[in-house]
């Protein structure tokens, strides 16, 4: 796993050195082991390189025969042997076996249409001197990122928004738009970010620049093609395409390991990886000292049925408020929940103890229905086609099993979810979540508010709905929404590749291989979600491998301290200046008075209610990015990375 | 207590409790609280919490629905007639 940045200007006035050294400072934790450039007169390119496949060989930037096409890449193509052999067959020469000069002569063989043919989770952008044209790409479902920015008529491009910045180019602006997305889905929804000017590729998109001019182009759509019944043979080919993308996943020159979390699905990943791979297993897992967040007792009995080696980061008070402040830099965005907190501690373990590679299991609960959101879109459904039925409301009170039980019961419980919104509302599935984290929102600004009158994220998210939206059941719609709304640009991104590759540590996600999508994508409902239960067809398929109370477990979802992380009971003194009324007042972004009701309520030991909990991240995530990126301008003090020239 | 001293004292905790946030907001005593966000089921509890310290209500499972608790005057009425049997029976 690698970091990228560069330039593509409109007109040949030559890249300095240094702006490509600034530029790779703000990616190095992504890349520690080597680092290199292209300097030319119209485009610049800056890599920081992970040495995984082809660890002798593959430095980058690379370039084909003869230089005329050169490549910056993050990522891996797991199918590259198999390319390289086509390609190979096809008259190619190459130096490397590694899979990022595969890139290069797939895209000489077959233009942007190599995209098609790639199975892996990757950003690039590919140089082609012969028509002074650059090829950005992204991968199916976003596993990589890639940030761009035109500005003074070129083109900034980076693997993270950092890098722009360090440019001196691109300026670090706030976005109110896209925080105020943030605060409704948790994320920015690409290709909008929190900074103004500073766009996010769509997963499976590409864009070209050319004389001056970007052009976008989408190769890959989620599509729900769901079949009236379950194929005969599906169990069989579910296990069969699920081992087939973990031995595809073990495919490196250095060992792979596994994160842990104790539930089925990254279970099922290091079970499968145990049998394939050719070293002996390391697994990694986060514990909680609040047993209710807690799932250690699982781990082990996993650790210990597949004879791992077993690591652990136990989280303890203070641990998230220590760290945040890093978690935000590296997430690059203000965030709802802490869970991303954790995920850099293990990242740090991880690399600790040797691993730059791990399989994880997300992807799994999107593919075959595991959240409980997938349950509440069903039962809200079933409650609404007899509004006056006094016992259906009832079943919500078998969801999220692990809040506290007295606030599952009763009216408020069930009419929280049925009062949400109508099944005819496109967002029906996420309206209660929706509206939920849209109650931080109370603690805005006026100024704020005023400069978001007239903006309405729901609307904007309806609008931008693919056309067969309607088409798809109504599981499938939520599950769409999970994907494009939750997967991509939190789960994937603020809690998945920036936390892990703060630490170089690069994840990898068999359920995301996008053959496993198409297959769960045309299986009907049903064989994911049967009555109440979640993830059916998975656990028949390959709920063998795992032990037993693993295999029949329900969802825990992945939680972290929110509240007692920063109030433990004083906050630390980076939250008290931040939630000063002072500082408040300064950036803008939220109400003194509120906050400072909010904190008394801390203090109080009272806000523990979801609404507050994420108020407090919220804001001092949001106060925290706005000093670090806008403020202070952090990416710009960098100093420049010494790079040496490997093409041109 | 009456039931108009019980409404004052519910009226003012819940815009301390969960309006404090939103100094603007005007909520009638017939306004439903659910429908109108100013409350969760996380709150009901903590409304719950209360009703048991402020007034020595204690409410029970079967007596957490919207007819007792749905509206400042709901609540009101709820605690008086519950405090008129002794803040631990009652209708509902």
């Amino acid at each position: 796993m690698c970091g990228f940045a560069g330039v593509a200007r409109r007109e040949p006035r030559g890249v300095a050195a240094a702006t490509l050294g600034r530029m790779a400072a703000a990616l190095r934790h992504r890349g520690p082991d080597g680092h290199g450039r292209y300097a030319g007169p119209r485009v610049g390119l800056a890599h920081v390189r992970l040495s995984i496949i082809d660890v002798a060989g593959g430095a980058q930037p690379l370039g084909n025969e003869d230089g005329s096409v050169l490549v910056v890449y993050n990522g891996e193509v797991y199918n590259y042997r198999e390319l390289h052999a086509e390609l190979v067959a096809a008259g190619h020469r190459f130096r490397t076996r590694s899979d990022t000069e595969v890139l290069v002569h797939a895209y000489e063989q077959w233009g942007p249409a190599m995209l098609d043919r790639l199975n892996g989770q990757f950003a690039f952008a590919i140089y082609d001197r012969r028509n002074e044209t650059v090829f950005l790409a992204r991968d199916r479902f976003g596993v990589r990122p890639l940030f761009y920015s035109i500005a003074g008529g070129d083109l900034w491009f980076a693997s993270e928004a950092k890098a722009l910045f360090a440019s001196g180019e691109v300026a670090a602006e706030i976005d109110p738009v896209g925080l105020d997305q943030v605060f409704t889905f948790w994320a920015a929804r690409p290709p909008r970010t929190v900074f103004r000017g500073v766009s996010s590729l769509e997963p499976g998109c590409f864009a070209v620049w050319q004389d001056g001019r970007l052009r976008h182009g989408r190769y890959y759509e989620l599509d729900y093609p769901e079949a009236g019944e379950e194929p005969g043979d599906a169990v069989a080919t579910l296990r069969s395409l699920l081992a087939g993308s973990v031995g595809l996943r073990l495919r490196s020159d250095v060992p792979v390991g596994g994160y842990l979390s104790g539930g089925l699905d990254s279970s099922i990943g290091c079970a499968l990886a145990a049998r394939e791979s050719p070293y002996a297993l390391r697994t990694f897992s986060v514990t909680f000292d609040d047993p209710e967040l807690d799932e250690r007792y699982f781990q082990l009995l996993v650790a210990q049925e597949l004879h791992s080696q077993h690591f652990v980061q136990g989280i303890g008070p203070g641990d998230v408020a220590r760290v945040f402040p890093d978690v935000v830099w590296h997430a690059e965005t203000p965030l709802v929940r802490t869970a991303p907190a954790p995920m850099y501690l293990l990242a740090q373990l991880t690399r600790e103890h040797g691993i730059k590679v791990v399989l994880t299991g997300e992807g799994s609960d999107e593919l075959f229905l595991g959240y409980d959101l997938f349950k509440e879109t069903a039962l809200r459904l079933f409650c609404l086609r007899q509004p006056h039925s006094r016992s259906r409301p009832r079943l919500f009170e078998r969801l999220y099993p692990y809040l506290d039980a007295r606030s599952r019961r009763g009216d408020f419980w069930g009419r929280f979810f049925l009062d949400a919104g109508s099944p005819d509302d496109p967002l029906f599935s996420h309206l209660p979540r929706f509206q939920l984290t849209a109650r931080i929102k109370d603690f805005y600004s006026g100024d704020l508010r005023a400069t978001l009158a007239q903006d309405d994220p729901l609307d904007e998210l309806r609008a931008a709905l693919p056309s067969r939206f309607s088409d798809w059941s109504p599981l499938n719609r939520a599950a769409y929404l999970e994907m494009v709304t939750l997967l991509s640009p939190y789960l994937l991104a603020a809690q998945g590749d920036r936390m892990s590759l703060a630490h170089g540590v690069e994840g990898r996600f068999p359920f995301l291989d996008h053959r496993l999508f198409e297959f769960a994508a045309r299986l009907p409902a049903q064989s994911k979600l049967r009555g109440l239960h979640e993830k059916a067809i998975l656990r028949r398929a390959v709920g063998d491998l795992v032990p037993s109370s693993v295999g029949q477990r329900p969802k825990q979802p992945y939680r972290a301290p929110d509240v007692p992380a920063f109030f433990n009971p004083e906050p630390a003194e980076y939250v008290r200046e931040l939630l000063d009324g002072s500082n408040l007042a300064r950036t803008g972004l939220f109400e003194p008075a509120a906050v400072a009701g909010l904190v008394r309520r801390c203090h109080a030991g009272l806000a523990t209610g979801f609404r507050e909990s994420q108020a407090v991240v919220a804001i001092v995530s949001a106060e925290l990015w706005h000093r670090q990126f806008i403020a202070e301008r952090a990416a710009m003090q960098l100093d420049p990375l010494p790079m040496p020239v490997l093409a041109g | 207590m009456d039931e108009p001293d019980i409404l004052a004292r519910t009226r003012a905790y819940v815009h301390e409790t969960f309006l404090y946030m939103r100094p603007g907001f005007v909520l009638g005593d017939s306004d439903r609280l659910l429908q109108r966000g100013v409350i969760d089921s996380m709150g009901v509890m903590e409304l719950i919490g209360f009703l048991r310290s402020e007034f020595g209500v204690v409410v029970s499972d079967e007596d957490i629905t919207e007819q007792n608790l749905g509206t400042l005057a709901d609540i009101a009425g709820y605690v008086a007639r519950k405090g008129a049997n002794g803040g631990n029976g009652g209708p509902g």
